[in-house]
């Protein structure tokens, strides 16, 4: 039981700074990097939840693996618009992008 | 038993200390390392929570992740060395203020929620690997081959936003 | 004991490779030359260059060595002999290396020099190229044992080695190691004669003995990798398990400093366009080949 408790704690810690760092940040990289901290939050859960609450259900793995793959996604999109961002204004500054409003 | 809690433990602490140092320095590479180092950890605990397949996968991913992101901080960044000391953050009060409450509230569930018993022996690695291979092939297999078309559809429409236009 | 008899037979393979590589690249044999340097080395003032970033300068060669022990703790020797026999042991051996890439970009940065900084870069390109590699062939290797543990795949392949059934992954795969190691001709992260030294080029004194030794073990764990992957390990008659490993370990180092003796070095964008043009296709071709010869066999 604490062992899970330890564990889930972390992985709130990690959501919570990870949460901060996506909000406060101004540099695009700087916030995919905030998501990926709430994304390893989750995953520290998720593990968590395997191992001590059904560790015969091998389905709880396979959502971590989903989890990863999420991670590659975001990096790749992320990475695609910002390089077309600074290709077209030479920076990839969030509050610079307001204009996207319209 | 308290061993694994230990390392669960300490393990997590070196991840939620690396993790607050991403945004603590003014140097994107050490940022980027930072996560790096936070991300290892995080795989760290996974090996400690029995996980093997999951810790070493985590372990082998995120390194050339995180590299490939300290080298777009650099490409796109005034000051990737962190040497003017610029601040490059907003809404601080705001973003404070959600993290906390955020953690607060998940802390809260994680403490008040009754997790029922808890589970005292996971499967042994080789096990586990090839329930996870044949799961991944039978009832998931929808599950997984949509997360790779996903994937691939992302890689090319992300190379095509990024690719220079020809005239 | 087993992590102490791993100890020393890193040690003394990377020894053998130290002089094999003299051997090279000078094209003299000197048995002697690796005590000599290294003990030279050990002597001279370490110097640390103008407003370095201090923490990575000092972490990266450190941290290379660390994945280089590492990568060698789940090889097996013999069926005893190894440190740890992890389940997922060909998956762990493929994190190990990517910490590589992580000393060398560290190596990089660290220094706050242009060519170490290039250098560092330029080797994280070759890890789009090369990654890809090591992966894909480790697969089929674990296809045929049906386990990622490094001693079933050993045992796997007592019939027939994993380099005849699968010579496109054997090839792919030992082209990939000497990308990882930067053997000549992928010796673009230190490039000798264009980068002066690249990611080392800021290093000196015991940090850079730390580094070269570092190097060595990598070059080891490399060539028994390829022996236990795809050269059947400790299986061979008469010589005991051990002396088969070790034997096998150095052939496929000595092959590998040979191949690079004779060819110039690759371009990046060159090296980036053959392994992905052509490298994946046939890796991919070869999952593909190996799976169905197992269908085939298991009919």
């Amino acid at each position: 039981m604490t062992t899970l408790l330890v564990a889930l704690a972390i992985g709130a810690v990690l959501f919570a700074i990870g949460l901060y760092g996506a909000l406060s940040q101004t540099n695009l990289v700087m916030i995919m990097m905030g998501v990926e901290l709430m994304l390893g939050g989750a995953m520290v859960n998720l593990v968590a939840f395997w191992r001590f609450l059904h560790p015969e259900r091998i389905e709880g793995q396979m959502f971590v693996l989903i989890v990863m793959t999420v991670m590659a996604i975001e990096a790749a999109v992320g990475f695609g618009l910002g390089t077309a961002r600074f290709r077209a204004k030479g920076s990839v500054e969030m509050e610079e992008a307001a204009e996207l409003k319209g | 038993m308290i061993a694994q809690t230990v390392a669960v433990a300490l393990l997590g602490a070196v991840a939620v200390w690396f993790g607050a140092a991403v945004f603590r320095t003014s140097s994107m590479v050490r940022s980027a390392l930072s996560l790096l180092a936070s991300m290892a950890a995080i795989g760290g605990m996974f090996l400690a929570m029995e996980a093997e397949f999951l810790g070493v996968l985590q372990l082998m991913m995120m390194a050339t992740e995180m590299a490939i992101m300290a080298v777009f901080m650099v490409m796109y960044m005034m000051d990737p060395g962190g040497l003017g000391q610029m601040d490059m953050s907003h809404q601080k009060r705001l973003s404070l203020a959600s993290g906390v409450l955020a953690g607060l509230a998940a802390l809260a569930i994680a403490f008040l929620g009754g997790w029922g018993p808890v589970a005292a022996t996971a499967p042994d690695a080789a096990a586990q690997t090839r329930a996870l291979g044949i799961e991944m092939m039978t009832r998931s297999l929808l599950v997984f081959e949509t997360a790779a078309v996903t994937i691939l559809v992302a890689m090319i429409a992300s190379v095509a936003v990024a690719i220079a236009r020809r005239r | 004991m087993t992590a102490a008899t791993i100890v020393a037979a890193l040690l003394a393979g990377a020894y053998v490779v130290a002089v094999l590589e003299g051997w090279a690249t000078t094209g003299r044999f000197q048995p002697g030359a690796p005590l000599v340097a290294g003990l030279a080395l050990l002597g001279r003032e370490s110097v640390v260059p103008r407003r370095p970033d201090r923490l990575l300068y000092e972490t990266a060669p450190v941290l290379l060595l660390a994945a280089a022990v590492m990568a060698a703790a789940v090889l097996p020797l013999s069926p005893e002999l190894v440190a740890v026999d992890l389940a997922t042991g060909a998956l762990f051996v493929n994190a190990a290396w990517a910490y590589v890439m992580v000393a060398l970009v560290m190596a990089g940065w660290g220094p706050n020099g242009a060519y170490a900084m290039v250098a560092g870069w330029r080797f994280l390109g070759q890890l789009i190229a090369y990654a890809m590699l090591i992966v894909m062939p480790i697969a089929t290797v674990g296809m045929r044992a049906e386990s990622l543990a490094t001693t079933a795949i050993v045992s796997s392949q007592v019939g027939l080695w994993n380099a005849a059934t699968q010579p496109i992954g054997f090839v792919l795969f030992t082209l990939a190691a000497m990308a990882v190691a930067f053997i000549p001709p992928f010796d673009l992260p230190t490039a000798p004669g264009e980068l002066a030294g690249g990611v080392a080029a800021e290093y000196t004194g015991v940090r850079l003995a730390i580094f070269r030794l570092a190097r060595l073990v990598l070059v080891v764990t490399l060539a028994a990798a390829v022996a236990v992957f795809f050269l059947g390990g400790w299986l061979g008659p008469w010589l005991p398990a051990w002396a088969w490993t070790g034997v096998k370990t150095l052939a496929v180092a000595a092959a590998m400093f040979a191949a690079g003796r004779f060819v110039p070095r690759l371009r990046a964008e060159h090296l980036l366009q053959w392994t992905w043009k052509l490298g994946i296709p046939l890796a991919l071709f070869n999952i593909a080949w190996v799976g169905v010869t197992l269908w085939w066999a298991d009919r």
